[in-house]
């Protein structure tokens, strides 16, 4: 049976709490992989690979070490978590004319709904393409020229994001369920537990200041 | 062309409203989820059935109940067991229920009801699909339906004394929508007009819940009592809503919902300023005030609670009323801004709880004027996510300095200021609040104490210039990340943050679970420990076959001869 988004969001989001990002990046992640999921991308099985890569890793290290040129982390690959979200926060880079350039990005797919969520701030429809492939988003649809099915690479050596002129009718509209494979779930159930309280007795009896009877 | 010129009242500010005290006074009024969803039905005049309902000697089986819409079907789908007293439990970590619930998408055909007959009376252990909407159940309350199925069964009435004292014979103990379980997500069906206003699914849901809970004890007193059963008076039936116990699961929503429970808020503040800038009150709109204020003082009288902390707010707001009624008896309505003088003096000299219930009472004469806000009370703004990573840190300094004063003002390393913490069980993943300082739990601390991560990325900013860009911020302290979002949210949507400590030793989470209750519609709020209430939903309502012929939109409030 398929799943929700809201379930694939949540599940996102306490999985990459769970391998130690922020509350903040975790919330973008399940907002991410929502996205990628309305459009049919396992974008689940993205994030548990990205999660396997950097679990327990600083951020400091996976971010873009400047904003400034080109965005590259300050030695090994690139956080499409971290660095979709300052492509967000500075969304209005994206002038006519001037391209975001990432080297070495760590599963580009995940970069693909922060371009989208930056189309949406600057009102236009904003590319991102690595390798062959592009997609183009207005934040809500979809365009993907995938010719060689490199759209669930694991890493991009160069990857852009730039502001594109045109209109958006040949872009496809997102769906309302995708079916994330028992694998994945998992996998990213593994993370999302660590972010659990064990079961304790006590916190059985206190925690939720229940403990009255209810037949009555 | 000239214009008259309207009145204004300014909207009480968030630093008056968005207090956990005041939060934990709300009352329901026209803007509640449930008089929404009833208006709509009449309106629309919706049509109800009832295609099946195959429930055997022990009360097994199952029952449909349908509600028809102009242009749909919704079908609630309900399972009912024979549960052991030993496994009633309201809690989440509950594994069995008396009965169990799904309101489907359409009419179900026998498929459907086998698919969910396999999953829903498993609730969290099931699955369920796009078809269905919501996933529930519901206990009985003991006591009361063993008396109500006994009196009808010898051929008599229930005593409506004992009716009162609980006011429902099922309690809900989790309504899951929006995607839960693999339900329908909420934006499948936002576009539906029935569905535009918030928790409408679920108010559907818990209104033919009602519907079946009367037909099942009738049904259980008829196969007891054969022949000479009696039926149910219906004025006994519609005195009945359905329970709720509702544990912490509701306080971390007001929290991880800012922006809804900010059109919440503002949608209820901008309808009592609307009332209290009337120049002149119609002397029809003055006797419908008072026509409820006085069925409104009659459901204060029957509100129970044992919870020494609701006894004693009880036992103020009864106090209060009588002081309202009193100050009422005297009051010159014939004022200019009635409405406006008469709040002005209940902030004076009334306690919030007698200060919220007239602010709603207020807006009861005035649908015209105010249930067009119903509208804006759900929550569809997806860019609101974003970050503006243009803003300078001086504003964003500027921004925390004023919004969480309060926090700023906090030394969160006082043990008392820190003392709890909010998180979840890997048992059915339960949330739960505990002792920071005595349990293990700090390390799965979930992110719900907005005033004390406002102060710490207040702190972050110190080393800051001015003119650095939150962009920049942010790269460097991405753990700061979600409380930027938040402190943006708030400077647009003013009433989406709580202005208190949700994390101290003297928190009440009782107080976040009654505001969203309220909006819901409960009534008779009654605390069993301070993060754990029942309530009742629809008590008074008209039932399906009542819906276009009994009654107006003033349900909620008892009809002064309902003890008679």
């Amino acid at each position: 049976m398929s799943n929700s988004l809201n379930e694939i969001d949540a599940l996102v989001k306490r999985a990459t709490r769970g391998a130690g990002l922020s509350w903040g990046m975790a919330e973008e992640a399940g907002k991410a992989v929502r996205w990628l999921a309305s459009h049919q991308f396992s974008g689940a099985t993205a994030l548990a690979n990205l999660l396997d890569e950097i679990d327990g890793r600083e951020m400091r290290e996976l971010a873009p070490a400047s904003l400034e040129g080109s965005w590259a982390a300050p030695k090994g690959m690139l956080c499409p978590l971290a660095s979709g979200a300052a492509l967000n926060d500075c969304a209005s880079k994206l002038v006519e004319g001037a391209a975001i350039e990432m080297t070495n990005v760590c599963q580009p797919m995940l970069m693909a709904p922060f371009a989208a969520w930056a189309a949406l701030q600057i009102g236009a429809v904003v590319e991102v393409a690595w390798q062959d492939m592009c997609l183009q988003s207005d934040g809500y649809s979809l365009w993907v020229g995938d010719p060689k099915g490199q759209v669930g690479a694991t890493s991009a050596d160069a990857l852009s994001c730039r502001r594109v002129t045109g209109r958006s009718e040949y872009l496809k509209p997102p769906a309302h369920r995708r079916q994330v494979d028992a694998t994945t779930w998992a996998r990213l159930n593994v993370y999302a537990q660590r972010t659990y309280a064990p079961a304790t007795e006590a916190s059985r009896m206190l925690g939720a200041g229940a403990g009255v009877s209810d037949n009555d | 062309m000239s214009q008259t010129q309207i009145p204004t009242v300014p909207l009480r500010t968030p630093e008056v409203v968005m207090r956990l005290s005041r939060l934990g006074s709300f009352h329901q009024s026209r803007l509640s989820f449930m008089r929404i969803l009833i208006r709509r039905m009449r309106r629309e005049e919706w049509q109800f059935s009832r295609p099946e309902f195959t429930i055997d000697r022990r009360g097994v089986g199952h029952a449909v109940y349908c509600a028809h819409t102009p242009d749909r079907t919704y079908s609630l789908i309900a399972f009912a067991h024979d549960l052991p007293a030993n496994q009633r439990s309201d809690r989440v970590i509950a594994q069995a229920w008396d009965s169990t619930f799904t309101l489907f998408d359409g009419v179900p055909n026998e498929d459907d009801i086998e698919r969910l007959r396999q999953n829903i009376p498993l609730q969290e252990a099931g699955r369920v699909s796009g078809r269905e909407l919501s996933v529930s159940r519901a206990n009985r309350s003991v006591r009361l339906w063993e008396e109500v199925v006994a009196c009808l069964a010898k051929g008599v009435q229930p005593e409506a004394e004992a009716i009162a004292k609980v006011g429902y014979l099922m309690r809900t103990t989790a309504v899951y929508g929006s995607g839960k379980l693999g339900a329908a997500d909420r934006e499948m069906i936002a576009d539906r007009p029935e569905f535009a206003a918030p928790f409408q699914v679920e108010m559907l849901s818990v209104f033919l819940t009602r519907t079946y809970v009367r037909d099942l004890v009738q049904h259980m007193a008829n196969m007891r009592g054969g022949e000479t059963s009696a039926v149910l008076d219906p004025k006994i039936a519609r005195s009945m809503g359905i329970g709720n116990s509702t544990g912490l699961g509701m306080a971390p929503f007001l929290l991880n919902h800012p922006k809804l429970i900010n059109n919440w808020v503002s949608a209820r503040e901008t309808a009592i300023a609307r009332v209290r800038a009337i120049r002149t009150a119609k002397s029809k709109d003055i006797t419908s005030f008072l026509e409820l204020f006085n069925r409104s003082m009659l459901s204060v009288d029957l509100w129970q609670s044992e919870h020494p902390v609701q006894v004693g707010k009880l036992e103020l707001l009864r106090n209060d009323m009588n002081a309202l009624s009193g100050y009422i008896n005297a009051y010159d309505f014939g004022a200019s801004q009635p409405w406006d003088s008469l709040y002005l003096w209940a902030e004076d000299a009334l306690g919030q709880d007698a200060q919220e219930c007239l602010a709603s009472l207020m807006l009861e004469p005035y649908g015209e004027l105010v249930d067009d806000l119903e509208l804006q009370m759900s929550d569809s703004d997806a860019a609101m996510f974003s970050i503006d990573g243009t803003m300078r840190v001086a504003e964003l300094r500027s921004q925390l300095a004023q919004t969480y004063d309060w926090a700023l003002s906090i030394d969160w390393t006082q043990k008392e200021y820190s003392a709890r913490a909010w998180y979840v069980s890997e048992e059915k993943l339960e949330p739960r609040l505990g002792e920071r300082f005595e349990e293990p739990i700090a390390d799965y601390e979930q992110p719900l104490a907005p005033g004390r991560d406002a102060a710490a990325l207040h702190q972050a900013l110190q080393d800051w210039s001015d003119d650095a860009t939150l962009a920049e911020f942010l790269l460097a302290h991405p753990e700061h990340r979600h409380t930027a979002r938040r402190a943006q949210i708030v400077a647009r949507a003013p009433y989406s943050e709580i202005r208190d400590n949700t994390i101290g030793s003297d928190l009440m989470p009782i107080d976040m679970l009654r505001c969203k209750l309220s909006f819901f519609g409960a009534t008779h709020f009654d605390p069993r420990s301070d993060r754990w209430v029942r309530i009742c939903l629809f008590g008074n309502a008209p039932y399906p076959e009542e819906l276009h012929s009994h009654g107006g939109d003033d349900w909620p409030y008892p009809p002064m001869d309902v003890s008679a």
